[in-house]
């Protein structure tokens, strides 16, 4: 036994013990039937690939396509009737009412949403192009990683399609996302994200002694404000209720303020995050901050229960709040940061060997174009992409949580603003490298010097061929 | 004699299937790797060849080095409680008039049904800065005044990972020991008892020694295991200083993660040798004493 074991062992190095475990059991006797479910497994994929559209894509769409492609090929005069199929590959849910939308506009088009939830998308995503089989016809990638793609091969120019007329009206930091280092534009976003302080009105009458967000806006118009008005919101309450969720918030908000991280192949660090060190340094000190990470479990209690007066957060996080039975409406509101900002981002792009390239375009379009922004707008809350959006609802939207107030005015003012900047393949990865040396330091109090020194450390592991100073 | 051993073709046809699954994701895998290890490539690119030029980076990456200490240091955390308690367990659970020792084994079995990941998000909850349970309850017990940042301390973060380990595999172990302990025959102990031995005589001069393959596969099995670790470390996080940061972590944080897939690949390698040095030292202790 102990030799049958052993042998076992050798042969299995790379699985690990808790297939081991299994594979005592099932290696001889049923080694036949597992590479026949193995073989099984990669022929059903491939169908699924073919057929998805019954599968993970909108069933309704599917359904209805068939009798409907016709119809649309039979009406010929008017306006050009679309058809076809297109696949979009996506890691968020909502892109499924926006095939929705889409194919109620165009009932001969098929379009089928594969979701891959999770950060293996990007992975998923990459293995596909590189193969080149069973690729979408559009993809959606995330500001985290959009900068690796952009410069690819795997993006249609949409430039040469007539792309930069579908943003001439756009948020300028969001069109200019989408482009590529010699500025054609290869993916569009039909969102921006702009963020600002969230408060309960209650809470923040309380311990700010007011609720109106212009006048929190001016009490939070700086950082040193900040500082002092947390220390005041500690001592007031006995240090169980915080101003401010997170020192690291400051990384987020700061994150597209300051220069790139990487100039010329070298790598820059902006003098201004020695400011934005010491800022954070003094936030952790007094006792301004809960200390609690953004998106994480106490952050998300600390939003609902008001512990924390004000939470930094982009417009897309309206779905963190708890509105069982609308018990959320009209109970926030939302103030200015010092500084304008913006989290995360979703772009969509159309695959270079696409067969479908046209058609994708006119999907492109779609979700470009204002129709979909203001249905998304008053559906889900996500802010526009399109500044004429924005103009057109700035005076009018209400949004449940935010009763009365005009929550657009804040966020188009501070997301005009937002400087222009191309993603690169260097800034996502070395922020977050900063984010880990820096939110280490303000734990464990270091000082600047030592901060950069394990930074450029980290860098110079990952980026050898990136010069440091 | 003249005995004829039947060579029929036929028998290929039933080793086949197994072959052919490891070739397709096994073999071919692994020699990619070593083919992409001499290789630069991001994922976006075509690869370009470079040589060993990942193999120098290697030699000289102290955060690899780091890592390998790293795990070492999990592994000696989570295996000594770990053997110890299941042995303990299933020499309890292994005697003739112990009630519920059904009940027992499995309960202790249970962990091991979970996924490690799922473990690696439950204690890191428990566990968290401000709102673990743990850190409640050691505030209500007034042991602690102020939260404790587990995952701030080196040795802490390492101890947790450890914990998670442990917890999950004694209950696995202990199922081997068990099994074990069931193929000693009875003969031998009767005749102990006839001879006068106590039971711990029976213990460290019986019992003990007739375990030894067992506790061979159980050794080896952790070796791989241990030096393997990953899901349920990465879910706890690198660690102040990636200070638990494991090898197998820094293979993917650098191939998936930053998507250096060459540099992956050596890295792969790298870990390969260091699993087939311990693996040699354990092969080669447990042929010393045969």
């Amino acid at each position: 036994m102990g030799f049958h074991f052993k042998r076992l062992d050798y042969n299995l190095r790379q699985k690990g013990r808790s297939v081991l475990k299994t594979k005592n059991w099932l290696t001889m006797g049923t080694s036949v039937v597992l590479a026949a479910s193995l073989l099984a497994g990669c022929g059903s994929n491939g169908s699924n690939g073919n057929n998805g559209g019954n599968t993970a894509g909108d069933t309704n769409g599917a359904a209805n396509n068939g009798g409907s492609a016709n119809e649309g090929a039979a009406n010929g005069g008017g306006t050009k009737e679309l058809s076809g199929k297109l696949v979009i590959w996506t890691f968020f849910d909502q892109v499924k009412d926006m095939a929705d939308q889409f194919h109620a506009k165009n009932p001969g088009v098929t379009v089928d949403v594969k979701m891959f939830p999770g950060d293996q998308y990007q992975t998923k995503l990459l293995t596909a192009l590189q193969s080149g089989r069973d690729v979408p016809d559009i993809f959606d990638l995330e500001r985290g990683y959009i900068g690796k793609f952009i410069d690819s091969k795997f993006l249609t120019d949409l430039t040469a399609m007539g792309g930069d007329d579908l943003v001439k009206d756009y948020i300028p930091y969001v069109q200019e996302l989408g482009r590529s280092s010699d500025n054609k534009l290869r993916a569009i976003s039909d969102h921006s994200s702009p963020g600002g302080f969230w408060y309960q009105k209650d809470i923040a009458a309380k311990y700010l002694g007011t609720d109106d967000p212009d006048k929190i806006s001016d009490m939070v118009s700086s950082w040193d404000k900040i500082v002092e008005l947390g220390k005041k919101v500690a001592a007031d309450s006995g240090g169980k209720e915080h101003l401010i969720q997170n020192a690291g918030d400051l990384f987020d908000i700061e994150a597209y303020n300051t220069q790139p991280w990487v100039k010329d192949g070298k790598l820059n660090i902006d003098p201004k995050w020695q400011t934005v060190y010491d800022t954070q340094q003094k936030i952790r000190q007094n006792n301004v901050d809960a200390k609690l990470p953004f998106m994480s479990a106490g952050w998300g209690n600390a939003l609902n229960d008001g512990s924390v007066v004000l939470t930094s957060m982009p417009a897309w996080a309206g779905f963190m709040i708890d509105n069982k039975d609308d018990k959320a409406k009209g109970k926030y509101g939302v103030a200015k940061t010092p500084e304008g900002f913006y989290v995360g981002g979703t772009y969509r792009g159309i695959y270079d060997k696409s067969d479908n390239k046209e058609l994708a375009y006119e999907f492109i379009k779609y979700i470009a174009g204002t129709e979909w922004q203001q249905h998304n707008l008053e559906k889900t809350g996500n802010m526009p992409g399109s500044g004429k959006v924005y103009e057109a609802n700035v005076d009018t939207y209400k949004s449940a949580f935010f009763g009365d107030q005009n929550i657009l005015k804040p966020y188009y003012e501070s997301v005009k603003q937002m400087p222009a900047i191309k993603a690169d393949k260097y800034g996502e990865d070395i922020l977050s490298k900063w984010r880990k040396a820096a939110g280490d330091g303000i734990t464990n109090n270091k000082s600047y010097d030592d901060v950069v020194k394990d930074f450029k450390k980290e860098v110079k592991n990952t980026f050898p061929e990136l010069k440091l100073d | 004699m003249g005995s004829k051993v039947n060579k029929s073709h036929y028998g290929y046809f039933f080793i086949a299937p197994f072959f052919i699954g490891f070739a397709v994701f096994g073999l071919a895998p692994i020699l990619y790797t070593l083919y992409l290890s001499f290789m630069k490539w991001d994922g976006f690119t075509d690869p370009v060849y470079v040589g060993v030029a990942n193999y120098t980076r290697l030699l000289h990456d102290s955060f690899f080095y780091q890592t390998i200490w790293n795990t070492l240091i999990i592994w000696v955390f989570s295996n000594t409680p770990q053997l110890i308690l299941a042995l303990l367990l299933a020499l309890i659970l292994n005697e003739k008039f112990i009630r519920g020792k059904h009940f027992f084994r499995a309960v202790y079995f249970f962990p091991h049904i979970i996924t490690p990941v799922t473990l690696g998000v439950i204690f890191s909850l428990m566990f968290d800065w401000q709102t673990g349970s743990i850190n409640k309850l050691l505030m209500n017990l007034g042991i602690v005044h102020d939260p404790v940042n587990w995952f701030n301390s080196p040795w802490w973060s390492r101890i947790i990972a450890s914990a998670v380990i442990c917890w999950q595999y004694f209950g696995f172990n202990m199922i081997v020991f068990i099994a074990g302990l069931q193929s000693i025959p009875n003969e031998v102990y009767e005749a102990a008892e006839m001879d006068g031995a106590t039971k711990r005589q029976t213990a460290v001069h019986i019992t003990l020694p007739l375990l030894r393959p067992v506790f061979l596969f159980v050794f080896i099995t952790s070796v791989i295991g241990g030096l393997q670790l990953f899901d349920a470390p990465l879910m706890l996080g690198d660690g102040p200083g990636n200070t638990s940061r494991t090898m197998v972590m820094y293979l993917y944080e650098t191939a998936f993660k930053n998507f250096d897939y060459s540099y992956g690949a050596a890295v792969a390698y790298g870990i390969f040798i260091v699993v087939m040095f311990f693996t040699a030292i354990t092969a080669r202790a447990s042929r010393l004493k045969e």
